[in-house]
């Protein structure tokens, strides 16, 4: 079996919710199970009303160009990659109980592609077998 | 190798990244050994990628080819 990938992930960035899509997909392919934790800024893309994905400013340029040239390739969006990698392998996803509850959103706002609204300690205890990151 | 004939042919042309290679696992999990898959893309990671896949999931690559920007893979399911 092989070890998982757990992914925190906290930015609400574009580039990085589309670096969790595409890791996770990558993941999936390979057997690995996939736990992402979803917390602070990273929350409201989580709910079925997101907000327009917003673009680092230091990289404004490099951001748009990067923008641009996937959507010329066709390349997936980042929530269409985490549901093809939810799919295709054992993968969840997990919102931040108490940041869901300080930016005051309820359960019934979560998105379908939501696992679970849990605690760090319910993401961490399934962690003794992943490796993990914070993105 | 030119004698040996796909038994499934996945095309992902045009396809980015990871694409190509859930479209070639989706295939994989239908396929059985000995099955012989052949995948086509143009995204330029493909080729290490499916090396990296390979060797992890123990399958034999045939062959790793490309012609006019398209990548074609053949690959021997061994390890299903």
């Amino acid at each position: 079996m092989s070890k998982g990938l757990g992914i925190v992930l906290y930015s609400g960035k574009a580039d990085t919710l589309m670096l969790a899509g595409v890791l996770a997909q990558t993941a999936a392919n390979y057997d690995m199970p996939v736990r992402i934790f979803v917390t602070s800024f990273a929350t409201p893309y989580f709910m079925k009303e997101k907000p327009e994905p917003r673009i680092p400013k230091e990289f404004a340029d490099w951001a748009q160009k990067m923008f641009e040239g996937m959507a010329k390739m066709n390349a997936p969006s980042w929530y269409d990659m985490l549901k093809e990698a939810k799919e295709l392998g054992d993968v969840k996803i997990m919102v931040c109980s108490m940041t869901m509850e300080a930016m005051g959103f309820s359960k019934d706002q979560v998105d379908p592609i939501v696992d679970d609204v849990v605690g760090a300690a319910t993401f961490l205890a399934e962690m003794t077998d992943y490796e993990v990151i914070f993105v | 190798m030119s004698d040996v004939q796909p038994t499934i042919t996945v095309d992902a042309r045009g396809v980015a990244c990871p694409g190509p290679l859930t479209s070639l696992i989706k295939a994989y999990r239908k396929a059985k050994n000995g099955d012989i898959i052949e995948v086509l893309a143009t995204d330029a990671g493909f080729k290490a990628d499916v090396e990296a896949w390979v060797k992890r999931t123990g399958n034999e690559l045939l062959s790793l080819t490309e012609e006019n920007g398209v990548i074609k893979a053949l690959i021997k399911v061994t390890a299903r």
